[in-house]
């Protein structure tokens, strides 16, 4: 077959349909990595022309600019973007556009789902942003301390549009979540062992790892206040035993692991890019590999620095502390690391590289004020002072955006297949360099000056006007700056000269493939010996086009890519991926239908989407699967393997194992919430607890205990049975709980109980899919992969649900 | 994923220990067991104390299974990690020997 004729069999699979169906279907990474990178940009303008706004209120004394209500919302809204709008959904796109392409696959694990999160960002930071046009944007810092954000001091909907639409967006964070683990863990090049995998896959397993047990606090803590406000349960009220430090605790154990969650990605492009432009290879990938490891545990021993003036005792202000001094050191093995490989190599000032400099300089400055604040006695002297705002933007700003415009500039060739037609990149490089550091050194002094952060405005003669002015006009500076940078893309995109393949002469995978890419990346799929697999053969690229790789062959319209052996990269089975649909976007509708009825006060309406987004799911599943025994499949090379409809270990199985483990970080971050409510808010004990039952968890464990046995026997029916006795028990339990919005006890307890029956009622319905599909024909000996999954999510279901049955009735047993 | 339990068992140890003291910590500051005194420390203490111990013996297990073996470079970075482990238990915690438990 030429290569030609495999080009457009492989397009006629994998592209996309004409029109806006084909944009509205699309699952390709590619095209969603494209989508998100293009959107977080344009909600990085928003949220660099509200720092404009905020800079010019600030510039000079007792301004009129704008009043204390707008200011409120600027500063919220400018954190809030930067952060769940801007950095993370950035970084989703780089790697959903790179990862398979430098893992030598056609496409991410689960391409819908990879849809579904654009969808859901898409949607949620739409809705957060047109509630800022109409002047109810969240106004209560990013962060949304209670009681401030609470129904007593923000009762408009601000509050909502923060809580709804960034939960919304998490979806997004959480599907690329799992999306990146299971794709590095599972779908890699043939041979591409752990210690042969690129380091950019190394940081984004950390990153990725972090974003799954990092991500549920937060999102439990938002549904938590959101009930609170919606419906008055007292999550964070210390008059009826809540407590707002619960909210800080959950709010700040997502909130630093978030820190390293945006600069690891960054580091990782700096780890890729910087031995190229040193013309060299990277020094201690094993070193690297640790302190990525070291990084994604140890930043989720800090959250308290953020809460050193709270009145947490001592010895607890010495543990976070001594952990955020401690996490200092890999990320310095890192920078040695970096000027080792500068050392050995023969570096080249070309932009990427320029980038790269300023990261350098910025964020070791960051780092090093970082070290400053993990002090207690410093912390407490700078807290809530500018000097902190300047810490985090040289944190953030220098260990996340200066390398990734240097991965713009390293990566643009590759999206855009054009070189660039100007300088204009050094002089927008200038721009940001020198403003960034006019604005943010002097908010060091102006901290030190004692200038609280959040003010809207100061009096003369506080000695903090001339340097507010100064950071005023560095702001502007950076803002042209981007500017340039922007007007340098599209002049590239529009007047670029086509540009050669791997321009760089980069080792990685991703350059092995015409620029910019096709839409299955590869005609061939690669078998790789080493770390740098162009480094052995640089026309591979070429060779795989001429299909001299595995899974050459287009056949039977089936999206296909290998799946390996996690440890070892052998080749373990053909995973067949899912095409175009209308099922992600249709699915990001119907839960923002159900998150508008919320922020609309539509409560009795919201539950008709859950539905319908339930609807929606099995519609999805069934969409898997085939209804008749494949067999082995060649795959090239002489080798045959089975597809992923007969595999005993698929992606999906991966999946759900990852999702589970979110899903049981979050059921720990309940219980926390439970003991720290119990033992540390006041007004405890309750003043009624649940009465002691032996039929509660005595139905539930037995439930529990049958659904156990009955889904490693096959018998379907039974684990039916098990579940329904879970969710009967915990909703009579439900009935004798005290009213949830009467004390923070009886709150928790419902909350607990609502999350055991969540998970009983979902294995149970999961529980009914298996067995409609069985009856479909779409189960065999070999095709077991469903029961398989219902496996993991029944015990799961049983587990949480009888442990939460008993816990809840001890209580009353024991008072 | 052997591989992966090996590169990240150390860390998993200084959670672990983390979780546990962190929580005794709480309890013991809401319980009172400060106030408490035993063998010329106070109950709360000697529980923190035996905590820490007792993650630090953990990790150092789990540093020297680790240590065994060293061929590839991440054989060497699990080992390496598996010190870190160690390192941190003793550094995150030290405060328990040193700093008033509930003031």
């Amino acid at each position: 077959m030429s290569a030609l004729k495999r080009h457009q069999d492989l397009t006629a699979i994998w592209g996309n349909e004409p029109g806006w169906r084909g944009y509205l279907r699309s699952v390709n990474h590619s095209d969603i990595g494209k989508r998100f990178i293009v959107a977080a940009f344009v909600f990085f303008a928003i949220g660099g022309v509200l720092a404009m706004l905020i800079r010019a209120q600030l510039a000079t004394p007792r301004s009129a600019f704008v009043g204390p209500e707008v200011y409120n919302q600027l500063f919220t809204m400018h954190g809030s973007i930067m952060m769940f709008l801007f950095a993370i959904p950035m970084f989703e796109g780089l790697t959903m556009y790179l990862l398979p392409k430098m893992l030598g696959s056609r496409d991410l694990a689960f391409p819908r789902l990879s849809s579904l999160g654009w969808w859901c960002y898409l949607f949620g930071g739409t809705i957060i942003v047109l509630a800022m046009l109409a002047g109810v944007a969240p106004d209560a810092g990013w962060f949304l301390y209670p009681p401030l954000s609470g129904k007593t001091y923000t009762p408009g909907i601000n509050s909502d549009v923060w809580l709804l639409g960034i939960t919304f967006v998490e979806i997004s964070a959480m599907c690329a979540a799992i999306e990146i683990t299971v794709s590095i863990l599972k779908l890699r090049a043939a041979g591409m062992r752990f210690d042969r995998m690129p380091i950019f896959a190394w940081y984004l397993l950390g990153t990725a790892g972090m974003m799954v047990f990092g991500f549920p606090p937060l999102i439990l803590g938002s549904i938590l206040l959101e009930v609170e406000r919606a419906f008055g349960w007292p999550f964070y009220s210390p008059e009826l035993g809540g407590s707002p430090l619960l909210w800080q605790h959950l709010f700040w154990l997502f909130g630093h692991p978030e820190v390293y969650i945006i600069f690891l990605p960054a580091a990782g492009a700096v780890s890729t890019i910087l031995p190229v432009m040193a013309r060299t290879r990277l020094l201690g990938y094993g070193a690297i590999v640790a302190a990525v490891m070291a990084l994604a545990f140890l930043s989720f021993g800090l959250w308290v620095h953020h809460m050193f003036t709270t009145g947490i005792p001592h010895m607890a202000l010495g543990f976070f502390s001594a952990a955020s001094a401690l996490v200092a050191i890999p990320t310095a093995v890192q920078i040695f690391a970096w000027l080792g490989t500068l050392w050995q190599g023969r570096p080249e000032m070309k932009l990427p590289m320029l980038y790269l400099v300023g990261f350098f300089i910025v964020f070791v400055l960051g780092g090093l004020t970082g070290v400053m604040l993990a002090m207690v006695p410093f912390d407490a002297q700078a807290h809530d002072t500018a000097f902190v705002t300047a810490h985090l933007h040289y944190v953030l700003v220098g260990g996340f955006v200066f390398p990734m415009l240097a991965a713009a500039y390293y990566w643009l060739p590759h999206i855009t297949g054009r070189e660039r037609v100007m300088r204009v990149g050094e002089a927008a490089f200038w721009l940001i360099f020198i403003g960034f550091n006019l604005t943010f050194f002097m908010m060091h002094l102006t901290g030190l000056l004692g200038m609280p952060r959040r003010i809207d405005t100061y009096p003369e003669g506080m000695g903090w006007t001339w340097l507010n002015l100064l950071s005023s006009v560095g702001g502007f500076l950076q803002a042209f700056g981007f500017a340039l940078f922007l007007i340098d893309v599209v002049l590239q995109i529009w007047l670029g000269r086509v540009h050669r393949r791997n321009p760089w002469g980069a080792t990685t995978l991703e350059w092995a493939m015409p620029i910019p890419s096709t839409t299955y990346n590869f005609a061939s799929l690669p078998t790789v010996t080493t770390r740098d697999p162009l480094a052995d053969d640089p026309d591979l690229g070429v060779a795989l086009a001429r299909g001299e790789g595995l899974l050459a062959e287009a056949r039977h319209g089936w999206r296909e890519t290998l799946a390996v052996d996690m440890t070892s990269g052998t080749p373990e089975h053909v995973a067949i991926l899912p095409g175009n649909s209308w099922l992600p976007i249709a699915t990001a509708a119907m839960l923002g239908g159900f998150f508008l009825m919320m922020l609309a006060g539509l409560y009795a309406l919201a539950p008709v989407f859950l539905v319908g987004t339930v609807w929606l799911g099995w519609r999805w599943a069934w969409t898997n699967g085939t209804r008749g025994d494949v067999g082995m499949v060649p795959i090239g090379g002489g080798q045959s393997l089975p597809t992923s409809f007969e595999a005993p270990r698929t992606t999906g199985w991966w999946g759900s194992v990852f999702a589970l483990a979110a899903s049981a970080t979050l059921f720990a971050s309940l219980l926390f919430g439970y003991a720290f409510l119990w033992t540390i808010a006041p007004n405890w004990p309750p003043p009624a607890l649940i009465p002691p039952s032996l039929v509660v968890p005595l139905l539930a464990i037995a439930g529990a205990a049958a659904a156990g046995i009955a889904v490693r026997a096959g018998r379907m029916p039974i684990v039916l049975g098990g579940h329904l006795a879970i969710v009967a028990a915990l909703i009579l339990l439900l009935t004798t709980t005290p009213g949830p919005s009467t004390h923070a006890y009886a709150a928790t307890s419902a909350a607990l109980a609502a999350y055991g029956l969540f998970h009983a009622g979902l294995a149970a319905i999961m529980t009914g899919f298996v067995m409609a599909r069985a009856k479909a024909g779409f189960h065999s000996a070999a095709r077991a992969t469903e029961p398989r999954i219902l496996r993991l999510w029944s015990d799961h279901g049983a587990g949480a649900g009888a442990f939460i049955a008993l816990l809840l009735v001890l209580p009353g047993w024991f008072a | 994923m052997i591989m992966l339990l090996r590169l990240t068992a150390g860390l998993i140890g200084w959670a672990a220990a983390f979780c546990l003291i962190y929580a005794l910590h709480g309890l013991g500051c809401a319980g009172g067991w400060n106030m408490v005194p035993f063998a010329g420390l106070s109950v709360h203490r000697w529980t923190l104390l035996a905590a820490w111990t007792g993650s630090l013996l953990a990790t150092l297990v789990v540093a020297l299974i680790l240590n065994r073996r060293r061929t590839t470079p991440l054989d060497r970075a699990a080992a390496a990690l598996g010190w870190v482990g160690v390192a941190a238990t003793l550094i995150t915690f030290a405060p328990i020997a040193i700093v008033p438990a509930c003031a």
